[in-house]
C-alpha cells in the first residue's frame, strides 16, 4: 500500500464513526468527484480559489469535494428518504487549499435531515461533536456557540427599510462590512443617485402598481430593451424601495445603539438569554420565537449533560458561512487555530439544492488531524 | 556563447504592430532571419537577444514562470493570470497602446443600479427572490473576485466566458458581466452599461520583466542596453528641441519658463555667443517661442528629438533595484 493513513488516527476515527452509526446515523460515502456548481452557488465565489476544479469532456465543471455537507445533502435528496427524517454519518477525505496545511485532509461528521424538533436535534449535534473530542482525549475543549436565527429575528423586528435589513443580514458574517454598514446607516442621506432624485421623490409614497407602470413606461420611452434575469417588476420594486430609502436614510441614533448593544451580548447562554429578553423589552421588539428556541435548546443541552455554564455564546458569532440559519458551534483545542469540530443548522440549503419544500437540517464535521493534534495518547 | 536574453513579443494583430513600432522607434528593429512565419527572431545589430513571438496570454505565463526575461503584455492579463503578480514580475513601463478598462457592466434596464453598493443590494435581493445567485460572465475571474470582495458583494456566481462576453446577458446565460471596454460602444450595442464605480483596472500594454528568469550578468547588461535606448526614446518623445540665440536668458527668466512650460536646459545656460538649447514638451513649444521673443530672443528653431541619453537610466534602475532586492 502506498500511503496508509496513520493507523492510530485511523482506528480512533473508525471507532468514532462506528459510534455515530450505533447512535442511528447511517454510514454514507458520497463520490469524491462532485459537480462544482452547488459548492460555488452555495458557499460563494471565495471558495473557488480554495477548490480543486476540473472539467469533464463535455465541459461540465467538477471538483474534488471541499466538504461533505453538500454531497451528503445531495445524496439524501436523490434517495427515497428525501423529505423524510433521516440521519447520516461519514468519514472521508476532503480537498481544500489551506494556508500552511495539507490540502487533503480527513473529516468525520453527521448530517441530520427532516427533524421537526429543532432544539433537540441542535443539542444532539453539539453533544455528538463533544463526543468526538472525548474519543481523542482532548482536555476541556473551548465551545463557542451562536445563533444566526436570533440576529435574523432581531433585524426583522427593527424599523428599517427592506434594503438595509437585507444588507445587515448579508453582512452578518463579514464583521468589517457590518461595521461599515452601521457607519453608512448613520451618515446623512446625500450620496444617493442624484439624477433620479426627482423621480424618486415623486415615487415616494405612491403605490407599487403605479410605480411599475411608470418604470415600464420610462424604459420603453428610453428604448431600453430588458435583458438579463431581472424583470421590470423587480426593477420597479427596488426603485420604489430606493425612494423610501433615499428620503430620511439617517438611522436614528438609538437604532444604531440598539444594534450595537445586541451584538455585544456574550457570555454563557442563560445570562445572554436574560440580557436579550431585557433588550427586547426595552426596545419593545418581539424576539420571542427565536429566543424561545434558544432557551429550549439550552435546556436540551443541559439534559444531555453538557456543562452549559462553560459554553461561550456570542450574538455576533456566525462561522462565516451564509448557509447557516440557526444554531452554530465550534470546538477549539488549546494547541491549534482551526476548530476541531464545527457545525450548525442550515434549514435553507436543501431548498436551494432542489428540494420541493424546505427541509430542516443540522450537522457538523470533525477534523481528524486537528483532533489527533490536540488529543492525548490513544 | 552565453544564453541570450529572451524578449517575448505579441505574435499577431495590432498588438504585434504596435510592439514592433515601439521597438523600432527606440532604434531596435525586430527581424526574423528565417522568414515571416518564424516564431523566433533577433534584433538587428544587437547581440544576445532572442525574440519569442507568442500570444499575449502565453507571454504572461512565460513571464510568470521566468521562461522569458522581458515581454510585452497587457496589465489586465498580468493581474488576472498571475497570483500576487508583483512578486513574480516587474511592470517596467506603460507603452501607450493597448488601452482597455476592465469594467463591471449590467443591463441598461437596471435603472435602479448606478454603483457597486446598488449592485450589492440587487445581488442579495435576487438571491432571496430566486433562490439562486446572479451569474456574472467574464474571463477575468480573479480580478472580479478580488474587486467584488472589496465591495462586500457575495451573492453572485462567475460563469467563465471565452469570448463574446457582452452577449451573455442577452443570451440569458448571465445577468451581468466583467469585461474590457475601450469606448463603451460594444456595451451599449448589447444593451449594457458600465457601473459608475465599477472600473476594476485601467489597463495598457506594458514592458514587463520576469523576476524568476535566470538573470546572468550578460543578460542584465543586455537588458540595460535595451532599456537605455527605450528610455532615451521615451524621453525624446516627451520633448521637442528649442534652439535660440538669446544672451539675455538669466536664472529668473529660466525659472519662470520652467514653471510655465516645463522646460529643461540639458546643456546649461547660454554659451558665450548666446546660443541656448532647451527641451520643451511638444504641446508648449509655441507658447515658449512667444515667451522667448517677448523677452528679447530673435530667432527660434524647434525640431523633434530622436533620442535623449542622460547619465541615468531610470528604467534599468527600476529593474536592477527589484532584482537586487529579490536576491537579498
Amino acid at each position: 500500500m502506498a500511503s496508509e493513513p496513520d493507523t492510530g488516527t485511523d482506528q480512533r476515527a473508525q471507532a468514532l464513526v462506528a459510534s455515530y452509526a450505533r447512535a442511528g446515523y447511517a454510514r454514507i460515502d458520497p463520490p469524491v468527484l462532485q459537480p462544482a456548481e452547488p459548492f460555488l452557488d452555495l458557499s460563494g465565489e471565495d471558495i473557488r480559489r480554495r477548490m480543486f476544479l476540473t472539467a469533464d469532456p463535455q465541459g461540465r465543471e467538477l471538483c474534488l469535494r471541499p466538504d461533505l455537507t453538500i454531497p451528503v445533502s445531495r445524496d439524501y435528496l436523490a434517495s427515497p428518504a428525501a423529505g423524510k427524517p433521516a440521519g447520516y454519518c461519514y468519514l472521508g477525505v476532503v480537498f481544500r487549499h489551506r494556508h500552511g496545511a495539507a490540502a487533503e485532509f480527513v473529516q468525520a461528521g453527521i448530517e441530520s435531515f427532516g427533524r421537526a424538533d429543532k432544539a433537540a436535534a441542535d443539542a444532539e449535534m453539539l453533544a455528538l461533536g463533544i463526543e468526538a473530542t472525548t474519543q481523542y482525549g482532548v482536555d476541556a475543549p473551548q465551545i463557542r456557540i451562536g445563533d444566526v436565527g436570533l440576529f435574523s429575528a432581531f433585524v426583522a423586528a427593527l424599523d428599517l427599510a427592506p434594503a438595509w435589513k437585507r444588507r445587515l443580514i448579508k453582512d452578518f458574517n463579514r464583521k468589517s462590512s457590518l461595521k461599515h454598514d452601521l457607519d453608512q446607516l448613520t451618515l446623512a442621506a446625500s450620496n444617493g443617485s442624484k439624477d433620479y432624485q426627482g423621480v424618486l421623490a415623486a415615487l415616494n409614497g405612491s403605490d407599487p402598481k403605479a410605480a411599475h407602470a411608470l418604470v415600464t413606461d420610462l424604459l420603453s420611452i428610453a428604448g431600453i430593451a430588458t435583458v438579463g434575469g431581472r424583470s421590470v417588476a423587480e426593477i420597479a420594486d427596488r426603485f420604489l424601495e430606493q425612494s423610501a430609502l433615499n428620503a430620511p436614510t439617517r438611522l436614528p441614533r438609538d437604532t444604531r445603539t440598539l444594534i450595537e448593544r445586541f451584538l455585544s451580548i456574550a457570555g454563557d447562554p442563560d445570562d445572554a438569554a436574560g440580557e436579550l429578553r431585557a433588550l427586547a423589552a426595552d426596545a419593545k421588539i418581539a424576539l420571542a420565537p427565536a429566543l424561545d428556541l434558544f432557551e429550549t435548546r439550552t435546556g436540551f443541552l443541559a439534559a444531555r449533560g453538557v456543562n452549559v455554564r462553560a459554553l461561550k455564546f456570542a450574538t455576533d458569532f456566525g462561522r462565516g458561512f451564509d448557509y447557516y440559519t440557526g444554531f452554530v458551534f465550534e470546538l477549539h483545542g488549546a494547541r491549534t487555530e482551526r476548530p476541531l469540530v464545527a457545525g450548525g443548522r442550515y434549514d435553507g440549503l436543501l431548498l436551494r439544492l432542489g428540494a420541493r419544500d424546505a427541509i430542516p437540517a443540522v450537522g457538523f464535521a470533525a477534523s481528524i488531524d486537528e483532533l489527533a493534534g490536540n488529543g492525548g495518547v490513544s | 556563447m552565453s544564453a541570450p536574453l529572451i524578449l517575448a513579443v505579441p505574435s499577431k494583430g495590432r498588438l504585434q504592430e504596435n510592439a514592433e513600432n515601439f521597438f523600432g522607434r527606440a532604434g531596435l528593429a525586430l527581424v526574423k532571419p528565417r522568414g515571416v512565419r518564424d516564431y523566433r527572431g533577433t534584433i538587428a545589430g544587437v547581440d544576445g537577444v532572442e525574440i519569442a513571438y507568442l500570444s499575449a496570454a502565453e507571454i504572461t505565463v512565460q513571464l510568470a514562470q521566468g521562461a522569458a526575461h522581458l515581454g510585452i503584455t497587457g496589465e489586465d492579463l498580468v493581474r488576472e493570470m498571475i497570483p500576487q503578480a508583483d512578486r513574480r514580475i516587474v511592470l517596467i513601463t506603460g507603452l501607450g497602446f493597448g488601452f482597455a478598462n476592465v469594467v463591471v457592466a449590467v443591463p441598461q434596464a437596471w435603472i435602479d443600479v448606478r454603483n457597486m453598493a446598488d449592485l450589492d443590494d440587487v445581488a442579495t435581493a435576487f438571491r432571496l427572490k430566486h433562490e439562486r445567485k446572479m451569474r456574472l460572465a467574464t474571463k477575468y475571474a480573479n480580478l472580479t473576485r478580488d474587486f467584488f470582495a472589496t465591495h462586500g458583494v457575495v451573492d453572485y456566481r462567475i460563469v467563465e466566458s471565452a469570448g463574446a462576453t457582452e452577449g451573455a446577458p442577452a443570451a440569458g446565460t448571465a445577468e451581468m458581466i466583467v469585461d474590457i471596454t475601450t469606448t463603451g460602444a460594444t456595451l451599449a450595442a448589447n444593451g449594457l452599461k458600465a457601473i459608475e464605480d465599477g472600473v476594476i483596472l485601467r489597463s495598457q500594454a506594458n514592458l514587463v520583466a520576469a523576476r524568476a528568469a535566470a538573470w546572468s550578468n550578460e543578460q542584465r547588461e543586455t537588458a540595460r542596453l535595451l532599456l537605455d535606448r527605450i528610455a532615451a526614446q521615451k524621453r525624446a518623445e516627451a520633448f521637442a528641441e528649442v534652439r535660440t540665440r538669446f544672451a539675455g536668458m538669466n536664472e529668473k527668466l529660466f525659472g519662470i519658463a520652467r514653471q510655465k512650460f516645463g522646460i529643461a536646459a540639458p546643456f546649461g545656460g547660454p554659451t558665450s555667443s548666446g546660443m541656448l538649447t532647451l527641451h520643451c514638451p511638444p504641446d508648449n513649444v509655441h507658447a515658449l517661442a512667444n515667451f522667448l521673443r517677448d523677452n528679447g530672443a530673435e530667432a527660434i528653431s524647434v525640431s523633434p528629438l530622436n533620442y535623449v541619453y542622460t547619465r541615468d537610466n531610470p528604467l534599468y534602475a527600476k529593474l536592477a533595484g527589484e532584482l537586487d532586492a529579490d536576491a537579498l
